[in-house]
């Protein structure tokens, strides 16, 4: 047995402290990680495939991600109406979007990245259930 | 009892090999730095209720031999036995120890009975009226008690070892070992000191070693241990020493010591056949007695907790009378916050939004991008700044909490812990200090900042990533304090990990996308600066921050967990440092 004045760290403790610590860090990043996009458990909508035939998805919920380009109408009742650049591979798409009057607090500018959960209503526009930025 | 324990002894020396209540059996130290062993063959039997004296020419390895018996040093081949038993398999309790070093262990800033209560909290259980009482007896004992409201620091060479040999006696140790408190001080304090071990040592079963150069006052020793070059010359009663060595007085002795090999002089004190110089018969007697009071003489050691309030307390006592280092924190958290409002101290500039009219011509709209695009990278490096300074300037002030916390009173902490602190209860103690300044330092820094440059954002949420980062910045330099060598190298250490921290969080150079993945993890800035902006996530600020930066930001939640397992690993690694042993 080491003496009392005499007490030194093994190095398996080393490697224990290691393995544990890369643990931690590892179930930390994984549960923790899946907060960077809230809505990753819904399809991602193909924007050349909305803009192909919007009708033919309509009912359906899909989440999208892009930046705010224009503001393209608005109305107390129904909202407010967005223009969306969002991307495919290296194309870029506009996509109208509805932000409902629930977002009117919401200060939406021209420039901004957002993540969003869309409706595509039974006019076939998406409406945004939730957004939150990126 | 004592025909019982007296039939013990007399069966332990029946074997041979504990007739002393000290035996060291052929002990022997060596180091891979040195060719010739420290200590060589050292076989010696030292009774209770002894006054013994290790003496020698400078190296020839007393104060090595002391450290050996202590545990501080470990001896590679033989046998130390206490009260008969292997201290290889059952080390001395703390309380049976009392070791003095070279140095002084008294805080110069505490009075001497301050010294004295801490060291006593910090080693016996009890309420305050036991402890006062305990105080005042090892005052009393020590001739201190006129001297009880005087601070350390003004105290004469043997008033202070005095107060060293006060602060082992509070545990009442029957092994009491002084490793040269006589050396440098005046005839008068040396004899006095000599003569206050030589009565400490009449306690029944109290062994007292002493280790010193000087030869003078040998007729208060009941036994002299000669060492040359690591290997025993002598070891027996003081009268005899002049006439073993053949000279005219025992002054003589060290030059003659030079004439042979230290091996001859062992191999003739071995074959001497007056081994000892001690009768066996009073040897087992004083052991038999010793048995019988040993359990009586045994206290516990206070709780954890009790430590760690005593260490906190006594680390607060120190750090309001220490002026400087108080007007150094004050100082750093008074101008650091200002340091980083002169950026903005007339607040953050109001955000222009871009016509969101699809109508707008081309060319207003190019300019009106391009107006952005300026005020994007204007604002957005201002308040990505701001925030990555004040985090910068935090994690400053957390290495200085802590880079010597621990480095800086090494020789001290060791002999706490050789008197019973359990490591857990320092660390304790001291994270409760620190927590305190981290406190401080990242409340003010958010609330001076958010006020002055009127930043929006949830209050709590943007003091949560500097309390974590500045708490985990000081448990790691507290950490490195732990393992450091020296103060210097420490606060090498600690200003090296600041300094990495800005140019590898990305704030203001992104870092390739696989590196980015490879080092964000270990940048406690990276996580604090995400978390912070977090904050700012509803405002315009936000965008404009994101779109003059390619480093991602991490959610609020994951920098939390980063900054917790960089605090928890701070802390651990700083237990592990504060545990090891490190006598210097």
């Amino acid at each position: 047995m080491v003496r009392r004045a005499h007490q030194q760290t093994s190095p398996s403790l080393w490697l224990v402290t290691a393995i544990v610590l890369i643990v931690l860090a590892g179930v930390g990043a994984f549960f923790f990680q899946k907060d960077n996009n809230p809505y990753r458990t819904v399809e991602v909508l193909k924007p050349a495939d909305y803009l192909e035939n919007a009708n033919s998805l309509r009912g359906n919920i899909y989440q999208l991600e892009g930046v705010i380009a224009a503001s393209l109408g608005s109305s107390p009742e129904k909202g407010r109406l967005f223009s969306l650049r969002t991307s495919q591979g290296e194309r870029e798409f506009p996509l109208p979007v509805l932000v409902p009057p629930a977002y009117r607090d919401l200060n939406l500018q021209k420039g901004q990245r957002y993540r969003l959960k869309v409706r595509v209503n039974d006019a076939g526009l998406m409406e945004v259930e939730e957004m939150t930025k990126s | 009892m004592i025909f019982w324990s007296f039939f013990r002894v007399a069966f332990a020396a029946y074997r041979g090999f504990s007739w002393g209540v000290l035996s060291l059996e052929s002990v022997e130290l060596t180091v891979p730095s040195a060719e010739a062993p420290l200590l060589s063959g050292i076989t010696l039997h030292l009774p209770g209720g002894h006054f013994g004296a290790i003496v020698g020419p400078s190296g020839c390895g007393k104060s090595t031999l002391l450290k050996t018996v202590a545990g501080i040093l470990p001896h590679t081949s033989g046998t130390i036995r206490w009260r008969g038993r292997n201290l290889d398999e059952i080390d001395l309790d703390p309380h049976e120890l009392g070791y003095v070093p070279q140095f002084t262990c008294a805080q110069p800033r505490l009075t001497v009975g301050e010294n004295l209560t801490y060291a006593t909290r910090l080693r016996r259980v009890g309420d305050a009226g036991i402890i006062r009482a305990e105080v005042e007896r090892v005052e009393e004992e020590t001739g201190l008690t006129d001297l009880h409201d005087r601070r350390a620091g003004v105290l004469s060479g043997g008033q202070l070892r005095r107060l060293g040999l006060a602060m082992e006696l509070t545990t009442n140790p029957s092994l009491l070992l002084a490793d040269e408190v006589t050396s440098g001080l005046d005839p008068k304090s040396e004899e006095e000191i000599t003569g206050l071990l030589a009565s400490l040592a009449r306690q029944p079963g109290r062994l007292v070693l002493l280790v010193t150069h000087s030869l003078r006052f040998l007729d208060q020793y009941d036994s002299v241990t000669v060492l040359t070059e690591g290997r025993l010359a002598y070891g027996a009663h003081p009268s005899g020493l002049a006439s073993y060595f053949h000279v005219p007085a025992p002054e003589d002795v060290y030059p003659v010591l030079g004439d042979r090999a230290a091996s001859a002089w062992a191999e003739e004190w071995n074959s001497s056949p007056s081994e000892l110089g001690f009768e066996i018969e009073a040897t087992v007697a004083d052991l038999a007695s010793e048995l019988t009071t040993q359990e009586e003489l045994k206290t516990s050691i206070p709780g954890l907790h009790s430590q760690a309030l005593a260490w906190f307390s006594r680390r607060m006592k120190l750090f309001t009378r220490d002026r400087s280092q108080v007007f150094l924190q004050l100082a750093l958290l008074l101008v650091f916050p200002v340091v980083v409002t002169l950026f903005a101290y007339q607040g953050l500039p109001a955000v222009r939004n871009m016509n969101m009219n699809p109508d707008t011509d081309v060319v207003q709209q190019l300019r009106e991008s391009l107006a952005f695009t300026v005020q994007s990278s204007r604002i957005g490096t201002l308040v990505s700044g701001l925030a990555m300074f004040q985090v910068i300037l935090l994690a400053l002030m957390g290495s200085n909490n802590s880079a010597r916390e621990v480095v800086g009173e090494r020789v001290i902490l060791e002999k706490e812990k050789l008197a019973g602190l359990r490591p857990g209860a320092a660390l304790a103690g001291m994270a409760a200090f620190l927590s305190l300044l981290v406190l401080v330092q990242s409340a003010w820094m958010t609330l001076f900042v958010r006020a002055v440059c009127q930043f929006p954002g949830d209050l709590g949420g943007q003091f949560f990533p500097f309390l974590m980062l500045t708490a985990a910045m000081t448990s790691l330099c507290l950490a490195i304090s732990s393992w450091a060598a020296t103060s210097e190298q420490a606060s090498l250490g600690s200003l090296y990990l600041v300094g990495f921290q800005l140019p590898l969080s990305g704030a203001i150079l992104a870092l390739p996308d696989f590196l980015g993945w490879m080092i964000r993890p270990v940048i406690s800035a990276y996580w604090a600066w995400s978390g912070y902006l977090q904050t700012l996530k509803d405002t315009r600020f936000y965008d404009l921050v994101r779109a003059i930066t390619e480093t991602p930001l991490a959610t609020s939640q994951m920098a939390t967990w980063v900054l917790t397992l960089h605090l928890g690993l701070g802390l651990f690694l700083a237990y592990l440092g504060v545990r090891r042993s490190d006598w210097r």
